[in-house]
Formats: structure tokens, C-alpha cells, sequence
């Protein structure tokens, strides 16, 4: 037992230390399963790994391979077009959707469940019904597209359209989670000032955009960065789906570095293609929040 | 405040961070000691992973129970892998963690891979130094994808092949005769565009398209139906890009762009759906697949030739890792009677798999075995027509995701067959240039 009044029971009774005990599981575990691996992986990025032999080191080699592997380029390309497509699609969709349900209206419960159900669905089962739906031969969308006598199209057989597809499949898919956020920012606007809006004459659309727009800004720039990491990450959705086909036209960055560590065994490989991404999204996000912070916060 | 917050995360990151590095450095020593194999009793105890779930585990938990009966000195426990196309990673992580289990189910196609690990037991001279292994009682092909630069990896246990099973009411619907065992790969071709009905949205064939191993091996054999092979006899060159696997890998092409008699799935997800309904004439596929099609009434026969019959086959095997000397022979023993013809006959006659030997098509049960399972004797008779493996080099993923590329950029009409196959082979020289550790 400590003495009362000692340095160390002061020291253990501090809220501080308090605090600590209190996420000590949950650091742990991230530790274990976050951090290790991380310093691991950084690590195995210096190595010729194939996760079975003694690795041996090979300093920058696994990095310089990287700027001379096509296949990696070609990833990093999707990757870009595809994060260039999702973000917009799926921030601007879910405005939209989140204003559309932001109202009295009847069985609006119904509606905003609705929108949320294929976020909280397994992406395999999202997968299955995305490749029957766009299935060439089978397809119903091909079947609506032929009764209104619009031509057949190959969709994930298609090498142009195959990227496309996945992007409309995973914006379907995460539309709820940003229409969350947005429902609740625009519930946290103050009615008052809407009224006032509307005694001073201003329309729907002005002010939407006068009033409702800046106090969304910092729910976009959240949403922004938030899909633009996920967007950056994207594996599962192609795992399931087209696995990087046709031709790999569909291979991005975290599919490739999969293919790399755990098809090919270049764990080294497959680690330093890992921290390349880690770091592209560290600066793409500290340019987020630094453009975002001025826009959001800078005029008041 | 926030200052020596920061401190004690930046702290923990650099404990954390240690902890890794010393712990990366211990596995790649990989030298733990050996545990002593038998316990102060005289009993051994080994543990065996295995992939199967659900009739096929009680099938192998009976097996181990009788032998664990019969054995009271080896005690076995057999435990289910969680599913074996994850088997190498998780043993891979056992043998870091320096507990692996002492017999571990692994695909054929990562033997090149595994035998690199120190604490793989190569058993050459167990083979060798014990004839009542019978080892030539395996057939050629699963001994072959055992074997990798002269080192047996593993010991058989499970085999299947590719044959065409077809819907026989679709053949007599468009008034096509069944497939022989002397059709060509032209009569093939005829037989699958007279099958395809557009209107009916119907098809002769289907092919897996989506550059997977599935999407090889299937081209392999007819590449080696054609005369051809996957390397040269060396190992260290395509030799894929020859006019037999131009021949091979233009007939796929004709028949899915000019026939459109193929229905060609890139999500190598629909396949059996499709067929099961009725819109496919003829797969290419084995005895695994049978159970997927309960409304189909099917036929089986060999697959077609160029020049002769052949067929490929995935063995899959047991391989022994090394937890001190007194548990690799209990391993061995073991094994040797898991896989000898009786109790794998039995093992066959719960699951439906093909025998792992000769010498089983010889046995009084197996005719029960063929009456259970119509059509699989097909399968079994075929197993004469597996007489090449794929080559077990550790680069064979690489390879095989080029070829993958170059049949379907064929299949889907970007290229003609040499050129892809010519790309292919520059790719697959390039990749068996690079030296292996």
C-alpha cells in the first residue's frame, strides 16, 4: 500500500494518469494490431521478403523498383481516376440525397434507412448483386437498356468500362455514410436563420446557397478528406469483384500491393508499395485540411 | 498537458516500434529449440490442419479417431484450417510463431514456395528408406507437383482433373450428339456453336475469364493436348509462345469472338449459376463441381484433342513440418496409413474425391464407391491422361499471371494468339531471368 499523501499515489490518483488506465485496452490492442505492424511493414520495405526464406536486406531497392514497374504506374493511374470520380460523385450525390431527405415527409424514416441499408451490407454480398446486374449476357441493366433500344454494353468485361463500374457500385455503396453526416449538419443549422433568409427575400437556391452551404463546410471538408483516404485504399470492392481485370484494368495501388505480398510473396515488395500510399495520403490529406481549413474557417 | 501526452505516445510508438524490430529479428533467426517431440509417458502427440468442413470433417475425424485408437503410442488431433486458401499464410504464421503444426494441407501449386522454410521435412530419404509408402502407387502427376527440384514436399492428398461434363438435355434439344472420347477439339468446337442460341441467350461453352490460375490451367491442358509446354524442359524459359499453344489459344479465341459460342465470365463468379440454369451446353471442370449442379442432368467424357488426350490436375498435399525427430516419424506413420488406399477409400466414399492411388480402383468397396458417384469414373479413368504437371518453380504465380493476361486479352479479342503468347513468354523469360533466394 502507498503511503497517502506520497509522490506516487498523487501520481497514481492524478486524472491524468486516470485517463490513461482508462484507454490502456484500447491502446494496447491498436498497438499490437496498429503500430507494430506498421513499424513491421516498414521495416519488411527494406527487405527481400517473400514471408517463408531469411529475408535479406536490400535498402532502397524495393523503391527504386517502384518507379520502374509499369504495372505499379498503371495502378497508381486508377487509383487517381478513380479517387477523381468517387469523391465528387459520392460527396455532391449524398448533398443531394441528404437535402432531399431533410424534410417532413411521409414515411421519411422508410426512405433514410433505406439509403443507409447498402453501407451496413457486407461488400461480398454488394459484389454478387453488382456483377449479376451488370452481367453482359444475363444482366438487368443490360435488359433495360435494350427495352428502351439503347445498345448492350459489356460493363466489367469492358476494359474502359470496368473502373467506372466500380465506381458507381462503391458510391452506391458509402452514398449512406455521407448522407449521415450531411443529415446531421443540416439539421444543426439553426432555423432562425433560414427564416431570416426567407424575410429578406432570398429564394430556395440562394438560400441553399447563402446559408445552408457554409454551415456544411466543415461536414464537405470532413467528408472530403474521409472519402478521399477510403477512395485511395480501395481493395475489397475490386477483390470481390473484377480481382484487377479485365487486363487489369481495374488494378489499383492496395490490389496490386495484395497481388505483390500475398500472390506473388514480394512482401518487401508488396510493404514498400504500402508506405508509398501511406505516404501520398499523408500529403494529399495535410493539403485537404490546409485548402480546407482556409475555406472553411478562413472568412470568419 | 498536451506537450507530455504526446511524450508518452511518442514513448510507446518507440517501445512498440523496438518490440517489432526485435521480434523481426528473431523470426528470421529462426532458430527456436526444438521441442523435445515425446512426452515423459512415451505418447507422441502431432497435430494435423486440414481444409475440410462439415460430412468431409467427420470423415476425417472418424479416420483419426480409429487410428488413435488403434495407436494408443501417436495421439492425433486434427483440427479444421479455416479454409485452405489461406493455409500458407496461416502456416507460414505458425512456423514465425515457432508452434507449427506437425502435418499442415497445402495447395499443389505452393510446394515451390514452402520448401524454402528450414522447418519444411523433405522426405526423400523416408520414401527411400520405407517401401510400405508404395510411392509409385500415386499417380504420376500428383508425384510430379510434389516434387520440386528433385525435393519431395509433400505426400498426396487430394487429386481431381478437368473433363468435359455437359447437359445432356441442351445436346439432345439442339439434336447434337454427346461428346465421344475420340472428339477432336474441332468436333468441340462444332458441337459448342450449334449448341449457342443468342435468342435463348444459351451457350455452348464457358470460360473463367478473369486471369486467374482457373483461367490458365484450363488453357494448359490444351496447350499440352496440342504438344506444347509451359517452359522448356529446364525451367528456364517460355516455351508456351510454340504453334501448339498458338493452336491451342487460337481455338479459344475463334470460339469465343468469331463463334461467340463461349460465355465468358470475368468475375469467374457466375459459372456454375448459369449452367445449373440450363444455358450452357458444356464446362470444362472436375469432380468438385458436380454437387453445384443439382437441376442439370449431366454426362461426363474426357476432354477433347488436338493431338492427344490429355487433362490437368491440381493434387493438393500433405506436408510435414519438423517439431523435433520423435514427431516427425509419429507424422510419418501417421500419414503413410492416412493415405494409403484403404483408408483413403474410405475418406473418398464419405466426400466423393477421386482416389489418390492405383491400387484403390482395385479394392472391393470401390465399386460401391463408383455406384454412389455416377459419372466419376469418368474422372478416375482420366487421371491416365494427367501426365504433365504445372512446373513447380516458386515463380509460377508470376507466369501465370501473364499467361492469364495474354488468354484473356485473346478471349476478349484485344490480341491474336501469338502475339499474346509472344508477350507473355517476354515476360515469363524476364521473370525467370531474375535470380531466386
Amino acid at each position: 500500500m502507498l503511503a497517502p499523501g506520497s509522490t506516487a499515489r498523487r501520481a497514481l490518483g492524478s486524472d491524468h494518469m486516470a485517463g490513461w488506465l482508462f484507454v490502456a485496452p484500447a491502446v494496447v490492442l491498436i498497438g499490437i494490431f496498429g503500430l507494430v505492424p506498421i513499424a513491421w511493414s516498414a521495416i519488411m520495405s527494406f527487405q527481400a521478403n517473400d514471408l517463408v526464406s531469411a529475408p535479406s536486406w536490400v535498402g532502397l531497392a524495393n523503391y527504386q523498383a517502384l518507379t520502374k514497374d509499369p504495372v505499379f504506374m498503371a495502378s497508381v493511374r486508377h487509383t487517381l481516376v478513380y479517387t477523381a470520380l468517387f469523391v465528387p460523385l459520392s460527396v455532391a450525390g449524398s448533398l443531394l440525397v441528404a437535402w432531399a431527405l431533410n424534410r417532413k415527409l411521409r414515411g421519411v424514416r422508410f426512405y433514410r434507412l433505406a439509403v443507409f441499408v447498402p453501407v451496413v451490407t457486407s461488400t461480398v454480398a454488394t459484389g454478387i448483386i453488382f456483377m449479376w446486374l451488370l452481367d453482359p449476357v444475363f444482366g438487368l441493366v443490360n435488359y433495360f437498356l435494350s427495352l428502351v433500344g439503347l445498345p448492350e454494353q459489356g460493363f466489367l468485361q469492358d476494359t474502359n468500362q470496368a473502373l467506372v463500374c466500380i465506381v458507381l457500385m462503391t458510391v452506391w455503396g458509402w452514398l449512406g455514410f455521407d448522407v449521415i453526416i450531411y443529415l446531421a449538419a443540416l439539421q444543426g443549422i439553426p432555423q432562425e436563420l433560414m427564416e431570416a433568409a426567407q424575410i429578406d427575400g432570398a429564394g430556395k437556391w440562394s438560400s441553399f446557397r447563402n446559408v445552408v452551404l457554409p454551415f456544411l463546410r466543415p461536414a464537405t471538408l470532413f467528408l472530403i478528406v474521409w472519402s478521399t483516404i477510403s477512395a485511395l485504399q480501395l481493395f475489397d470492392e475490386i477483390y470481390v469483384t473484377t480481382r484487377g481485370g479485365p487486363l487489369g484494368s481495374t488494378t489499383v495501388i492496395v490490389y496490386y500491393l495484395y497481388q505483390q505480398a500475398f500472390q506473388f510473396f514480394n512482401a518487401g515488395y508488396g510493404a514498400a508499395i504500402a508506405y508509398v500510399l501511406f505516404l501520398a495520403i499523408l500529403v494529399i490529406t495535410i493539403l485537404q485540411l490546409k485548402i480546407g481549413a482556409q475555406r472553411v474557417y478562413g472568412k470568419s | 498537458m498536451r506537450r507530455k501526452s504526446i511524450g508518452i505516445v511518442g514513448l510507446l510508438a518507440l517501445v512498440l516500434a523496438a518490440v517489432a524490430l526485435t521480434a523481426g529479428c528473431g523470426s528470421s533467426g529462426g532458430d527456436t529449440p526444438a521441442s523435445p517431440g515425446a512426452s515423459p509417458t512415451g505418447v507422441v502427440n502431432i497435430t494435423m490442419w486440414h481444409g475440410d468442413i462439415d460430412y468431409a470433417k467427420t470423415a476425417v475425424d472418424a479416420l483419426v479417431a480409429e487410428w488413435n485408437r488403434a495407436n494408443p503410442n501417436i495421439q492425433v488431433t486434427a483440427l479444421y484450417n479455416g479454409g485452405s486458401d489461406f493455409a500458407l499464410q496461416k502456416t507460414l504464421t505458425a512456423i514465425a510463431g515457432g508452434k507449427p503444426p506437425d502435418i499442415t494441407y497445402l495447395f499443389g501449386s505452393w510446394m515451390a514456395n514452402i520448401v524454402k522454410s528450414p522447418k519444411v521435412v523433405l522426405l526423400n530419404d523416408l520414401i527411400e528408406s520405407d517401401p510400405s509408402v508404395d510411392w509409385e502407387d500415386f499417380w504420376p502427376t500428383e508425384r510430379l507437383a510434389a516434387t520440386v527440384d528433385g525435393k519431395i514436399v509433400g505426400i498426396p492428398a487430394l487429386v481431381d482433373n478437368l473433363a468435359i461434363v455437359y447437359n445432356k438435355k441442351l445436346f439432345d434439344q439442339a439434336g447434337v450428339g454427346y461428346p465421344t472420347a475420340e472428339w477432336s477439339w474441332d468436333d468441340f468446337r462444332a458441337a459448342a456453336k450449334a449448341l449457342t442460341d443468342p435468342a435463348k441467350k444459351q451457350f455452348g461453352w464457358a470460360y473463367p475469364a478473369d486471369g486467374s490460375e482457373d483461367t490458365v490451367w484450363h488453357w494448359e491442358a490444351m496447350l499440352w493436348e496440342a504438344g506444347g509446354d509451359i517452359l522448356t524442359p529446364d525451367d528456364k524459359q517460355a516455351a508456351f509462345n510454340s504453334p501448339a499453344g498458338v493452336q491451342a489459344l487460337t481455338m479459344l479465341g475463334d470460339m469465343a469472338t468469331i463463334d461467340k459460342s463461349i460465355y465468358l465470365d470475368v468475375t469467374n463468379t457466375k459459372i456454375s449459376n448459369v449452367f445449373n440454369a440450363d444455358r450452357i451446353g458444356m464446362l470444362v471442370t472436375g469432380p468438385w463441381d458436380l454437387p453445384s449442379f443439382p437441376n442439370v442432368d449431366v454426362g461426363i467424357q474426357i476432354m477433347p484433342a488436338f493431338v492427344n488426350h490429355q487433362t490437368i490436375s491440381g493434387p493438393d498435399n500433405w506436408v510435414l513440418l519438423d517439431n523435433g525427430e520423435a514427431r516427425v516419424q509419429a507424422s510419418w506413420e501417421f500419414i503413410k496409413w492416412f493415405t494409403a488406399a484403404q483408408q483413403n477409400l474410405t475418406y473418398n466414399l464419405a466426400v466423393g474425391a477421386l482416389p489418390l492411388r492405383e491400387s484403390e480402383t482395385k479394392l472391393p468397396e470401390y465399386l460401391t464407391f463408383l455406384k454412389k458417384y455416377p459419372g466419376v469414373d469418368v474422372f478416375v479413368e482420366n487421371m491416365n491422361n494427367a501426365v504433365k504437371a504445372r512446373p513447380t518453380v516458386p515463380q509460377y504465380s508470376k507466369i501465370s499471371e501473364a499467361l492469364g493476361q495474354a488468354i484473356v486479352s485473346v478471349l476478349l479479342g484485344k490480341a491474336d494468339a501469338q502475339t499474346a503468347l509472344d508477350e507473355a513468354a517476354q515476360k515469363t523469360d524476364a521473370i525467370l531471368a531474375v535470380p531466386v533466394p
